[in-house]
């Protein structure tokens, strides 16, 4: 348990610190505003790949922090708590 | 005449002298026995450091001392260099990552529309809004005895004068809230109250009726002390108190 633990909680901080360090660079107008990190994306015209590849991965770590954190920390313990169940009843 | 009556009364250094007494060490077998749950970690967890604690002693070549302790190299030095390492690390990617605007500079020819302390300062900042609780005594024909704000200053006073005394009045034997429940109800009740003090500070931007969250302030860390309470109470059955107090008393048994 307290293995799953630690690998959710390493996934949820390590990719959403990631998250945030992108979503600072491309859905933040400016540190003084009241929509940081949520503000739509914006891309300028001179947005080479790389800026692509960012939103990309920025939506990517986003949803990674909350599946990845969300199957350690519920589904895989759901899912042995459901097993053992049905061992014993099966016995 | 035993060995045992004879060593009683003068103290060794080497640290051999503090073991708990025979009939309060519990044998292996007893430590054994504690095989559910919350007793059975907390013995896997005391076990450990214990059995760690004996083979440092046995393999070092260190001086034994009277308190119980790691040296500080390697152990602490090794563990502060990898925290300090984290943390320095930390710093030095989200400035080079998120590099803050730098702000408009302050106007001082214009009053800001929220005035503040720093967010540290809010408890006390809200201290001195503490004017409803002022009363106002007949005997003086309605007046109040001191103004609003001296009351405030008071009110500081007061709070500050409580969390200088507490280490008197608890000298902090305890090592976990559940030995203490009263204690632990009443420091959750403060910080509770550190929190909803602060918020109140701030009470004309709060989105709700201020007399309710100034009832609020008070009741908040009533009800969350008297859940602390009543939580750590129950959780006193089946707490070991003799294994951690023997922990802290120190020695392996035989």
């Amino acid at each position: 348990m307290a293995d799953e633990f630690i690998k959710g909680l390493g996934i949820f901080t390590a990719s959403g610190l990631g998250w945030m360090v992108l979503a600072g660079w491309y859905r933040t107008p400016s540190f003084a505003s009241e929509q940081q990190l949520v503000s739509p994306v914006e891309l300028s015209d001179s947005a080479t790949m790389f800026d692509t590849l960012g939103v990309m991965l920025m939506d990517a770590l986003f949803w990674f922090t909350i599946i990845g954190a969300l199957t350690f920390w519920v589904v895989i313990p759901a899912i042995r708590q459901a097993r053992e169940a049905l061992e014993e009843r099966a016995q | 005449m035993t060995d045992e009556e004879s060593t009683t009364d003068d103290v060794r250094a080497d640290g051999s002298g503090i073991v708990a007494p025979d009939d309060e060490t519990p044998t292996w077998r007893e430590r054994k026995e504690r095989t559910q749950g919350l007793s059975q970690l907390t013995y896997e967890y005391f076990e450990r450091s214990r059995r760690e604690d004996q083979d440092l002693r046995q393999e070092s070549d260190y001086v034994e001392r009277d308190v119980l302790a790691f040296p500080t190299w390697p152990h602490e030095i090794i563990r502060n260099l990898a925290i300090a390492s984290f943390f320095v690390g930390m710093l030095l990617f989200l400035s080079a990552t998120l590099p803050p605007h730098i702000g408009d500079p302050a106007n001082p020819s214009s009053t800001p529309a929220i005035i503040l302390p720093d967010w540290y300062l809010y408890w006390s900042f809200g201290l001195l809004k503490l004017g409803p609780l002022n009363p106002e005594l007949s005997i003086l024909g309605g007046e109040k005895l001191m103004s609003d704000r001296m009351y405030g200053v008071l009110a500081n006073v007061v709070v500050v004068g409580f969390i200088a005394i507490v280490p008197f009045l608890n000298k902090g034997s305890a090592r976990r809230p559940v030995e203490q429940p009263l204690w632990s109800a009443i420091g959750v009740g403060g910080v509770i109250f550190a929190l909803t003090i602060s918020v109140y500070s701030a009470k004309n931007l709060l989105p709700m009726n201020v007399k309710l969250a100034f009832d609020l302030t008070f009741l908040l860390p009533i009800v969350g002390g008297f859940i602390t309470w009543a939580v750590l109470k129950t959780m006193r059955e089946g707490y070991m108190y003799d294994l951690n107090r023997r922990y802290y008393r120190l020695r392996p048994p035989k």
